[in-house]
């Protein structure tokens, strides 16, 4: 199979959106920065994206998996406005933003 | 379309009080010094409800199946609009929520009650993650609401990195569900289950597990229950309250929608079975039981009030899930009525903290001490909903318990998950009695700190614990209540 069969097949697609969701759990998990957490997030949610459209061009005849991608989109910059806001609070109180910091509430 | 509209209507009407709230803040600005805007909440709440009435005969899918209206949908917009407003009625007095913020903090539960009603009513998959996103967002914002402490500011830092990476997952898990059926539509994903008739379990049972994650860190349940003892501590009493009722009850509205539409069928004497090849009740009853054993274990050791309050809510998450397991209708009846009893018993026991860390300044146990002898009736109150939150016998939460466990040893097969109950039942005896030992059997430390409680939390403590007692003894209207929202 050369290379542009694969960016013609679904697998390519399923491929990309694999590592990048492996990569954005990743960063999610060994991530200190809050900023770099936030990253990973955004990585997910992308992954979701592209899965959502390379499942709607290949099986689907109806354009609901691009709808969703774009809803995606929109929810994804209403979360990253809200919590750039709580970062940047949170830096205000505590000159920080590194997630191991937030210690005072546990166990 | 008309017809959508109308039986949308407790939500347009939410949404109707909730703009003119916007704009009358915005335009009288001294309406926020007085507490106008909680007035407002419970008027919009009481007419959504009025309206959940009006349009509860109105049933079946609506928008295009983008949401579903039945029974169970009219049972979850009551519940929204009684804890939403009996929140705002609480924090009519709370000193945590002061004139500053009253206004912002309305506008904000009223959204999120709007969203909790969009979650649990979903049929499909993008009406789901946007009222999941919608209660999310809102629910960040509201957790660190008390802007100069650092603890609110940190609960809230946290709930959003575990919200934003569990709705993450769940969507991924949602895009692997619309690869492996076509659709993202309930009723068309379990005809494509039909069809696919079990062919590539691991794909599919991956995708469930990923969204199981959002819907485990809506209800806080194990493996996603990490952030709710945090956020309940740091954020403001009322705040905690309302997450510790609202999205759990959403969380598990739109799991029931999940589970029956999607994942299972109604044959014609109204029992629900699985589609063939999907095995979840083996999976349900594990995670119901580690959550309950998680939570109550943890409960145990801890010293602050919210936080053992935060624990206990995650063990009573497991017993809920215990009715998942079978899927009959006694079980999905017995969910409903457990969700009322730990409403009434839950609402008032956050409520007495609130009221105690308003006069103590914290709320550690050691603020407790001697609160039965200095305030009687907090005491009391407090006495009546750690009892029922116990289980113990002549209170509501009992009945509650009772039944789920009755409809789960129906079923052959799982005793064990009802003894397991049952035993973790008597471990969480321990933990609430550390409470009612401080309450009643110590002496405050110190000048004796007591205060008169105005007439309005009396009322409202008194509307939360006499339906805990009275539940206990005659609860088979409530329940008959429940079995015919079950089978609308």
């Amino acid at each position: 199979m050369n290379l542009l069969d694969f960016a013609n097949s679904i697998e390519g697609y399923l491929l990309v959106s694999s590592i990048l969701f492996v990569l954005g759990v990743f960063a999610v998990l060994t991530r200190k920065n809050a900023i770099g957490i936030l990253l990973g997030i955004e990585l997910i949610l992308n992954a979701a994206g592209i899965n959502f459209v390379a499942f709607s061009k290949f099986h689907s005849a109806a354009m609901d998996g691009q709808m969703v991608a774009l809803f995606i989109i929109l929810i994804a910059a209403a979360e990253a406005a809200v919590a750039l806001a709580i970062i940047l609070r949170f830096y205000r109180l505590k000159q920080t933003i590194d997630a191991d910091e937030a210690s005072l509430l546990r166990n | 379309m008309l017809m959508s509209l109308k039986a949308f209507l407790p939500e347009l009407t939410l949404v109707g009080f909730l703009s003119a709230l916007f704009l009358l803040d915005g335009f009288v600005p001294k309406l926020r010094e007085n507490r106008f805007p909680l007035v407002w909440v419970m008027v919009s709440c009481l007419g959504a409800a009025l309206a959940t009435k009006a349009a509860s005969n109105l049933t079946g899918p609506f928008f295009n199946g983008m949401v579903l209206s039945n029974g169970l949908s009219t049972f979850f917009r009551y519940f929204f609009f009684f804890s939403c407003g009996a929140t705002a009625y609480l924090t009519l007095s709370s000193k945590e929520i002061d004139s500053r913020g009253r206004s912002e903090f309305s506008i904000l539960l009223l959204c999120l009650t709007f969203g909790l009603s969009l979650m649990a009513l979903s049929n499909h998959f993008l009406m789901l993650y946007i009222g999941i996103e919608t209660v999310s967002i809102i629910s960040f914002v509201l957790a660190g609401f008390s802007r100069e402490s650092l603890r609110s500011n940190e609960a809230s830092f946290k709930y959003l990195v575990y919200g934003a990476v569990s709705s993450g997952l769940m969507i991924f898990g949602i895009s692997l569900i619309y690869g492996y059926t076509g659709t993202l539509a309930y009723p068309q994903i379990a005809e494509a289950l039909v069809k696919n008739n079990g062919a590539h379990p691991y794909v599919f049972y991956l995708a469930l597990f990923l969204v199981y994650a959002g819907f485990a860190y809506k209800i806080s349940s194990f493996p996603f229950h990490f952030w709710t003892p945090d956020v309940y501590e740091g954020a403001p009493t009322p705040v905690a309250t309302f997450f510790s009722v609202g999205p759990k009850a959403a969380g598990f509205g739109a799991l029931l929608h999940f589970i029956l539409t999607a994942l299972s069928q109604k044959d014609g004497n109204g029992q629900w079975t699985m589609i063939p090849g999907i095995q979840l009740a083996p999976i349900l009853a594990v995670l119901s039981a580690t959550t309950m054993v998680v939570g109550n274990l943890s409960a145990i050791a801890q010293t602050n009030v919210k936080r053992i309050l935060a624990f206990s809510s995650i063990a009573h998450v497991g017993y809920v899930l215990m009715g998942f397991v079978v899927m009959t209708p006694a079980a999905f009846s017995s969910i409903i009525f457990y969700l009322i009893v730990y409403c009434a018993m839950n609402l008032g026991a956050f409520w007495v903290v609130g009221i105690v860390t308003d006069l103590q300044g914290n709320d550690d146990v050691s603020s407790f001490r001697g609160l039965g002898w200095n305030m009687p009736f907090l005491g009391v109150c407090m006495a009546i909903f750690l009892f029922s939150l116990t289980g113990i016998p002549l209170f509501s939460g009992f009945i509650g318990k009772f039944l789920l466990f009755g409809a789960l040893i129906q079923v052959p097969g799982y005793l064990w998950l009802a003894l397991l109950g049952v035993l973790n039942s008597v471990v969480s005896l321990y933990y609430y009695m550390k409470i009612l030992k401080a309450m009643w059997l110590e002496r405050p430390e110190g000048e004796v700190k007591a205060l008169r409680l105005p007439l309005t939390q009396i009322v409202g403590l008194l509307g939360l614990a006499v339906p805990t007692i009275v539940l206990g003894l005659f609860f088979s209207p409530v329940l008959e209540l429940a079995q015919k929202w079950v089978a609308q």
